[in-house]
């Protein structure tokens, strides 16, 4: 099931616009915990703590989510497959992790806004963990940038099996 | 998960590539420390956000608490 290249062109113009939209979002984010870190206003907090859970819920998740999706279209619409290459796959579990770790996070998040939002005055902490958690997810979506652009050689053993089977199947196709 | 015009099969070859293994050593080493951060007692996902330990959860800036209420 190979996409044809004028489709293949797309759904790679989607996907990358949502892998580096993902990133950029997750700076945005960084760059509110960080304002916050630095101000310890009440309201500021307050603010700050409002500000990422619309982030995180409209624009960073959608992102999330629609990076993996595109990435799994990719994969299974081209040669490069999902298991066949360590570079994808590795790619392919990174994502899934930051996206999981991402979902039940952005569970807190929404907890601490609406009682940052419930309580007028109130400041509630729990900003290093979010610089931690923001921080940690920027390294990790780095790595699969890095990945997806250098493509690193070496194919996972299923994925030697598969060439076998073809070179087997069609000697001329090498 | 990014494609580029070059296509898989270039020099592959068998057997795990150094820089997977290097890769996975640095996952393992990670994933260890986490656990052990664990174990040692660091806080982790909701009670982070809970400065004073507390089930509650949100504090009292401390001038938002001098101005807006009388100690009992």
């Amino acid at each position: 099931m190979t996409m044809t290249p004028p489709l293949r062109k797309l759904v790679l113009t989607v996907h990358l616009t949502c892998s580096v939209g993902w990133i950029g979002a997750v700076i945005a984010y960084l760059a509110l915990v960080i304002a916050a870190m630095t101000s310890q206003e009440a309201r500021m907090l307050q603010a700050v703590w409002i500000a990422m859970e619309v982030i995180g819920w409209y624009v960073i998740v959608p992102l999330a989510l629609a990076a993996l999706l595109t990435g799994l279209v990719m994969a299974l619409g081209t040669p490069w497959g999902l298991f066949r290459h360590y570079w994808v796959l590795i790619s392919l579990v990174l994502t899934i992790f930051a996206t999981v770790v991402l979902l039940v996070h952005m569970q807190t998040v929404s907890d601490v806004a609406g009682r940052a939002a419930a309580t007028p005055g109130a400041a509630v902490g729990g900003l290093p963990g979010e610089f931690v958690h923001a921080g940690v997810g920027m390294l990790v979506l780095l790595v699969i940038q890095v990945l997806n652009m250098y493509k690193p050689r070496g194919t996972t053993p299923y994925g030697w099996r598969k060439q076998q089977e073809r070179r087997t199947v069609s000697p001329a196709e090498t | 998960m990014a494609q580029t015009p070059l296509e898989p099969g270039r020099g592959s070859t068998r057997g795990t590539p150094r820089w997977v293994k290097v890769f996975g050593i640095i996952a393992l080493v990670l994933v260890m420390l986490f656990i052990i951060s664990l174990l040692a007692g660091v806080r982790h996902g909701p009670a982070l956000h809970t400065p004073s330990g507390d089930a509650g959860g949100s504090t009292r800036h401390s001038s938002v608490a001098a101005h807006g209420e009388q100690p009992s």
